[in-house]
């Protein structure tokens, strides 16, 4: 995945906000690519329009080589139901719906039969430590399990990439290593991740590369882990 | 996503909401069920009148009348309904039987009772038609001039007898028959009497002048006028004639329409009646007179005339086709068909009307969908965000909500047809006490036909969809990004 020259402008007012101004990076399959700046930087934007949630004012984002800016809005949620899992901050469960249902909702766009759905929400539900909360609702849930069902709910799909916007924000610290622990778990069978964070500390530790962002630009990017200087 | 996603999730959606849902379907359930009250008391009203037309064969039946005296002269020549346009007419393609409607005042004596009561002549086919098919005992007389008749459940009742015991009894039927001979009779008999008073009072050596010679004769023809219709009136003759009772035919209730006669006489063995001259009525006379059968040798009937001859039509043949034939002839014809397409066309309109009150209510009961569905977005929108996330487009959401719309339409178009049947049970219940107690026959005046049903549940439902129609354009449009951001 590369994007070229990458923009998304929005107005605010008079204003115009350069929430992603020309950003070019290239992601590797199997990567783990943290994202990390300052709010407001346009780290979550860029992952939005990674992720096909959001169009580009200007600029290419090429996925194996096809154009996701030339798609159709069809052809993007195509790519969103099957290429591309997204884990939230605030988890995204549906209040009223179980875990093994949560879980199930991702299935209900890439044509698969009801009991095929049930099937591999619960295997997936089981894999991720889950199998005795299958019939808890969210609430009944820790943060983290929430968490962790929300990761299910993008796994089952099987995605290519998956995305997660501040996975651990709102959980504690313990919550957050065992989250991110999973998440470099899946990276490691082959998946690739890339994950927005404040956490400098976890993105050092688990990513491969970080890119800094800051006023929507690209300010930084590398590979060693230690990241000099910034207060992200 | 496929149907059994959207239901589970619709109805999910709707059940959550338990409070809301249940208002915002009510006011559909309402609506509906007005609907259906008001259309099913049209479509009652319709049943009924299309059965009883069944029932006696109306479709099937049309009614000859001689021309009006205005349209006389316009016509070819004159038609009169005598027995060669019986001939004429039973030739009309598309026409299975001719009888006339030949009716007449009889005194029936059975057993120490005699009764003055109407009779009318049927030829023996006429009898198995639909018309005349509701045979309570016995059996229709075995041929025209049978010395049988058929009468119907007002005698019985009026003698107090059952239908089944009067079979068999012998009736005596009478008529008191003036003829032209009986007129002439009196004249003659009177004549000579007359005539020597006359002579003494007319002075001959006046008849030299023209006025005094018109007022001897005027005056002597209105006197031998007057003499002749005495003697025509009041010096009739005595037919009598006995018969036996072989069937009885069902009491003819006010919802019949059809008025049949008490006694039925076969047609051939009615014209010892019929021929015989003129009963006491003295329109049967100036009828004679209008129509110029006054004149008849006796027991002549080539030139007698009808005021009403039915025809029994081929169910297949277009009555307009037969209607035109025998206007040609230039005769007025009375359909029951063509009656049944008016009243049909008042109908349409009648239900018209009722419909545009329950669509005013179903549009009223729409704005509380728009208003459910539209609070609904606005709670949702982080819902349709990840459902956008998780690789759902416009289309799928849109549908999502015209979805719920649909269910709220459907389970209240289902209610409230359940409720509207309800209704108009009640009301049947209360209309039939109040029919019996008023004396009346029992009639259902509500009805529920499939088209009303699926009317009402596609009226509902498309009512509901076009209500959600905006909501659900407005929850496609939903920014994903805007929904899932943190607050």
């Amino acid at each position: 995945m590369k994007t070229v020259d990458l923009c998304r402008y929005y107005r605010r007012g008079p204003s115009e906000v350069r929430a992603v101004d020309r950003v070019n990076i290239e992601i590797a399959k199997g990567e783990f690519l943290g994202l990390v700046g300052s709010s407001g930087s346009g780290k979550s934007t860029l992952l939005n329009l990674l992720a096909g949630l959001d169009s580009p004012t200007s600029g290419s984002i090429e996925v194996e080589g096809v154009s996701l800016t030339s798609f159709t809005r069809r052809e993007l949620a195509a790519y969103r139901a099957n290429k591309v899992g997204m884990i939230f901050q605030a988890f995204n469960l549906l209040p009223h719906r179980t875990a093994r249902g949560n879980v199930e909702l991702a299935l209900y766009f890439n044509q698969t039969s009801p009991p095929e759905r049930r099937r591999q929400a619960i295997e997936m539900l089981e894999q991720l430590g889950l199998g005795d909360r299958l019939d808890h609702h969210p609430a009944d849930l820790s943060g983290g399990e929430q968490q962790r069902v929300a990761i299910a709910r993008a796994l089952v799909k099987n995605p290519e990439i998956l995305f997660a916007d501040e996975p651990t924000g709102n959980l504690d610290h313990d919550n957050s290593k065992q989250i991110t622990d999973l998440l470099a778990r899946l990276n490691r069978q082959g998946l690739t991740v890339i994950m927005v964070t404040h956490n400098r500390e976890l993105a050092r530790s688990y990513t491969n590369r970080l890119v800094r962002m800051h006023y929507g630009r690209v300010i930084e990017e590398t590979t060693d882990p230690l990241i000099p200087g910034g207060d992200t | 996503m496929i149907w059994r996603d959207l239901l589970s999730i619709s109805t999910g959606n709707l059940w959550r909401l338990k409070l809301r849902s249940f208002l915002t379907i009510s006011g559909v359930v309402i609506a509906i069920a007005a609907f259906v009250a008001m259309l099913s008391f049209g479509a009652g009203n319709q049943q009924l009148i299309t059965e009883q037309f069944n029932e006696l064969g109306l479709f099937t039946t049309m009614q000859v009348y001689p021309p009006r005296d205005k349209d006389k002269a316009d016509s070819v020549r004159e038609a009169v309904l005598d027995d060669d346009a019986l001939e004429v007419l039973s030739r009309v393609p598309g026409v299975d039987l001719v009888y006339p409607f030949n009716s007449f005042k009889v005194t029936a004596g059975l057993e120490d009772t005699t009764l003055e009561i109407e009779a009318q002549a049927l030829p023996a086919a006429a009898l198995e038609t639909r018309l005349f098919s509701q045979l309570k005992a016995g059996s229709f007389f075995s041929h025209d001039s049978a010395h049988q008749v058929m009468v119907t459940e007002d005698i019985t009742d009026t003698l107090g007898l059952s239908a089944d015991s009067i079979i068999g009894r012998q009736i005596i039927l009478s008529v008191q028959a003036a003829s032209i001979d009986s007129g002439l009779a009196y004249i003659l008999k009177g004549e000579r009497e007359r005539m020597e008073g006359r002579l003494k009072e007319i002075r001959f050596d006046s008849l030299i002048h023209d006025a005094y010679r018109r007022r001897v004769f005027y005056g002597e023809m209105n006197e031998a006028f007057k003499y002749f219709l005495e003697g025509y009136m009041n010096h009739r003759n005595l037919i009598s004639d006995t018969f036996t009772v072989c069937g009885v035919l069902e009491k003819m209730s006010r919802r019949r329409r059809i008025q049949i006669r008490p006694v039925i006489i076969p047609a051939f063995a009615a014209r010892h009646f019929s021929v015989s001259g003129f009963g006491d009525n003295p329109a049967d006379l100036f009828n004679a007179l209008k129509n110029g059968t006054f004149f008849v040798p006796s027991g002549d009937s080539i030139s007698r005339s009808y005021p009403q001859v039915t025809l029994n039509l081929n169910p297949h043949v277009p009555y307009e086709t037969v209607s035109d034939s025998v206007e040609a002839l230039g005769f007025r014809t009375f359909s029951f068909a063509a009656q049944f397409k008016e009243i049909s066309r008042f109908f349409f309109y009648f239900d018209m009307f009722l419909g545009i009150i329950g669509l005013i209510a179903l549009i009223t009961a729409s704005l509380g969908i728009v208003n459910t569905m539209v609070m609904s977005i606005i709670e949702r929108k982080r819902e349709i965000g990840l459902l956008k996330s998780l690789g759902a487009d416009e289309r799928d959401i849109r549908i999502l909500f015209l979805f719920e719309s649909g269910v709220i339409g459907a389970l209240g178009a289902t209610t409230g047809i359940i409720f509207g049947w309800l209704i108009t049970r009640l009301a049947s219940l209360v209309a039939r006490t109040i029919m019996v107690r008023q004396g009346l026959d029992e009639m259902e005046l509500f009805a529920l036909p499939g088209w009303l049903v699926l009317t009402a549940f596609l009226f509902g439902l498309t009512v509901s969809l076009i209500a959600g129609f905006y909501p659900a354009s407005r929850a496609a449009r939903v920014d994903p990004v805007e929904a899932l951001r943190n607050e």
